[in-house]
């Protein structure tokens, strides 16, 4: 009986790979079609344009003319240009200062409101109110309560006799900025606090049990438990923050247009204006492939350095 | 001088940012074609019935075609306007149809742009002629515009229709590439009577004269000129103003041809000291880097008496006109020269502003377009009834003989002066930022905020700008 089992064996082997292989195929092209509307559509207006800024980078096109090939003359132009290297060290100065800013209260805000504390739906209500406003509304409405001497904050430091609540806040070379910076985390903190209030939702109870068994005080169970455990969440929302910081436009475009002067340009600015008030198309596309490339270059260095790769889920072990 | 705590008992004049609220205009070019637009909204669209040029070249078997006009939506009357004309001379040319079209107004260029260079351009755009037109000149998309069914000698039979400075931003080697449709848009000191008059001051003629007021405003915290520079452009008109009244009309020439360091003549680096002289003896109102002119709140300081004076093109008598209805029409409002520099070469009755708006013509359409094209724009444009419309709005038409029909308007006061001012001005030039181009004016602007900003010299300026000659 050492023979037989091989023999029998034989056939229905054989036959397996071949309908393993059928049904594999089956499998493939039904992966095929079911992913098919999603490949189109990414295709048609993710890859294609990208492609085709890419393509345009490198020639001359005025709208106004037939399509050029330049080579690499708008690469030369885009780092021997003063203003390109300026826009691109404001647009850097933007994301890092962004966040700074977000990051930390995103991060308190979110833990706070993952509590049990009274009130805290009402307080989390309030928190989040920013996020349903439309930016064009909100930038607007900065505009009124940042006006020079008319506007309600100098109007709130004229009443607490606090004068330097009186200042040019967007029209001031020294302010702009960071004026902005903060006017972008207003609007966007509440969202990265979602991120981390259900990250630390997601922290096992018993992992504080633990540390408080082993003696660990409030501070000591942040740094040692909260923090670790929201590995994940930091790397998410910190890729959101300063990739999506690289392309911020419409605050900017509708407060200060870029200025006063050139300080708050920031690249996607110039992009805008290179593009479609100069019409000069194969330029503008050189910054926005340089955009595109930086934002690639960040998430996949966030996402290396922090391991976020590895699919190594922060609670092994618990369970 | 009475140290009195501030407040109103000094008679300071308070303005809070509530009562400053009014709506918010489109935007500059929006404003620009407006010009004035809610003085008369029901002002009755005219339909022209005779014209110079309408019936002078039809016959029998003159050409007819569909041609698509783009025009810029100011979202004002004269919209509707350009519509109900486009109609009107369908209905009187059987054959042919004009259909008058409004691609977006933020990308307006940038769609003309494409357009133009297409299979199938709009005929006629709407324009503003200078450096962006001669982009298409040289890309060779954009056409003289001549009478229709003669061969264009540069001497059209309509350019004796229009006020001969209107003409300058299309003129290009002896051809005419465009054809005014728009109101002239010089630009001028409008300052509050009354404020002026309440400090014993006349409106300045020299600039040592208006430093003297500022003076004299700034001891009883009035601001002497408003100042909305969110956009750059408003403050160029400063820059405009003060190299011709320095240097006279060749300066900026000579910067327009691309002369080398032209930028670094004298009289551009005197005009940005007088400029930052201004910031700092503090003639303009605190934040004037941040405020955009739109808004209307330069408007509304001058209108208060918190500013007694702004420079700004003659559109904003119909901008003040539509926010303050009646106060501009009682005469409220002063219009000055901008003053003289003492011991400066230009005439102090040189003008700077927008000569006017212009129709442009493709170059990449079939004869039958171009000639229906030709002919609408000479029947819409140089028309009497299309003058009389423009008046009625507020505008001052460049179309010759246009004065007599300024004695029913309600502002007539303002507009005949202006036509006049135009009229025998030694010399118009055309803003800066349209002769030049967008490659250069963008730089242009961010650079004047950052001088009026105080933190660029006049040296630094001229040394940037070089680069973009």
């Amino acid at each position: 009986m050492v023979a037989t089992p091989a023999v029998l064996h034989r056939s229905p082997v054989v036959g397996s790979r071949s309908a393993k292989t059928a049904a594999r195929r089956r499998g493939f092209f039904a992966d095929v079609v079911g992913l098919s509307p999603t490949l189109a559509l990414y295709g048609a207006f993710i890859v294609v344009p990208t492609a085709f800024a890419v393509f345009l980078s490198f020639t001359h096109w005025n709208v106004d003319g037939p399509i050029r090939w330049a080579g690499f003359a708008n690469w030369r132009e885009f780092f021997s240009d003063p203003v390109s290297y300026h826009s691109l060290l404001v647009t850097l100065e933007l994301a890092g200062l962004s966040w700074l800013a977000q990051t930390p209260v995103a991060m308190a805000l979110g833990i706070f409101i993952a509590g049990t504390q009274r009130y805290r739906a009402i307080y989390a209500t309030l928190y989040l109110l920013p996020l349903l406003m439309s930016t064009a509304g909100l930038s607007l409405m900065w505009e009124d309560v940042l006006f020079p001497q008319y506007g309600g904050l100098a109007w709130l430091g004229r009443h607490v006799h606090m004068a330097f609540l009186s200042q040019t806040w967007l029209g001031s070379p020294n302010l702009a900025l960071y004026t902005i910076v903060v006017i972008i985390a207003w609007q966007f903190v509440p969202f990265h606090t979602l991120i981390f209030q259900a990250g630390r939702r997601a922290i096992a109870s018993e992992l504080y049990d633990a540390a408080s068994v082993d003696g660990a005080n409030v501070r000591q169970s942040f740094w040692h438990v909260t923090l670790p455990q929201l590995r994940y969440s930091i790397v998410t929302s910190s890729t959101l923050v300063l990739v999506g910081s690289l392309t911020y436009f419409d605050i900017i475009y509708i407060l200060t247009q870029g200025g006063p002067g050139d300080s708050t340009r920031v690249l996607a600015m110039d992009m805008y204006n290179i593009g479609f008030n100069q019409t000069e198309f194969g330029y503008a596309s050189a910054i926005a492939t340089v955009l595109g490339a930086i934002g690639i270059v960040l998430a996949i260095l966030l996402v290396r350095l922090s391991g976020f790769g590895s699919m190594e889920g922060t609670q092994e072990g618990i369970w | 001088m009475p140290t009195a705590p501030r407040g109103e008992e000094e008679g300071i004049v308070k303005v809070t940012r509530a009562s400053l609220r009014l709506p918010r205009p489109l935007g500059r070019t929006a404003a620009l074609v407006a010009a004035g637009l809610s003085i008369s909204t029901a002002a009755a669209v005219t339909v022209p019935v005779t014209s110079s040029s309408a019936q002078s070249s039809r016959s029998s078997s003159a050409p007819t075609a569909t041609i698509s006009v783009w025009m810029e939506a100011s979202g004002t009357p004269v919209d509707n306007y350009w519509v109900a004309q486009a109609k009107a001379f369908a209905k009187a040319n059987p054959g042919d149809t004009i259909n008058v079209e409004f691609p977006g107004a933020t990308v307006y260029n940038s769609k003309v742009a494409a357009a133009l260079a297409g299979n199938n351009p709009p005929a006629l755009t709407f324009g503003w002629g200078g450096g962006r037109e001669l982009q298409y000149i040289k890309a060779k998309v954009v056409a003289p515009i001549g009478d229709a069914g003669k061969s264009d000698a540069g001497n059209p039979s309509w350019k004796k229709d229009f006020v001969p400075s209107s003409l300058g931003a299309v003129t290009f080697n002896n051809k005419i590439y465009g054809i005014p449709v728009g109101g002239t848009q010089p630009v001028f000191f409008f300052y509050n009577k009354k404020t002026m008059a309440k400090y014993h001051l006349s409106f300045p003629t020299t600039t040592t004269q208006l430093l003297a007021d500022v003076k004299t405003l700034a001891k009883h915290d009035v601001t002497t000129i408003a100042l909305g520079n969110l956009g750059g452009w408003e403050g160029l008109m400063y820059l405009e103003y003060f190299t011709d009244r320095i240097g006279g009309p060749q300066v900026f020439l000579n910067i327009q041809a691309g002369k080398k360091g032209a930028w670094s003549n004298p009289a551009i680096i005197q005009a940005l000291t007088d400029i930052q002289t201004l910031v700092k003896d503090k003639a303009f109102e605190q934040g004037y880097n941040q405020i955009d002119w739109p808004t209307g709140f330069p408007d509304a300081l001058v209108h208060s008496g918190a500013a007694a004076m702004q420079l700004m093109g003659d559109w904003d008598i119909g901008n003040m006109q539509g926010y303050f209805p009646g106060w501009v029409a009682s005469g409220a409002l002063g219009i000055g020269f901008f003053p003289k520099v003492p011991g400066g070469k230009g005439n102090p009755a040189d003008l700077e502003g927008n000569t006017t708006d212009y129709l442009e013509l493709a170059a990449h359409i079939s004869p039958a377009e171009t000639y229906v094209a030709e002919k609408f724009a000479a029947w819409l444009c140089a028309s009497p009834a299309y003058a009389k419309f423009e008046v009625g709005e507020g505008l001052v038409p460049v179309i010759t003989g246009s004065s007599k029909l300024f004695a029913s308007s309600p502002l007539k006061q303002y507009l005949v002066p202006i036509y006049n001012a135009v009229k025998h001005a030694p010399y118009f030039q055309y803003s800066w930022d349209q002769a030049l181009g967008p490659k250069e004016s963008t730089p242009l602007y961010s650079n004047l905020q950052k001088v009026l900003g105080l933190t660029e010299t006049p040296q630094q300026f001229a040394k940037t700008m070089n680069t973009y000659l």
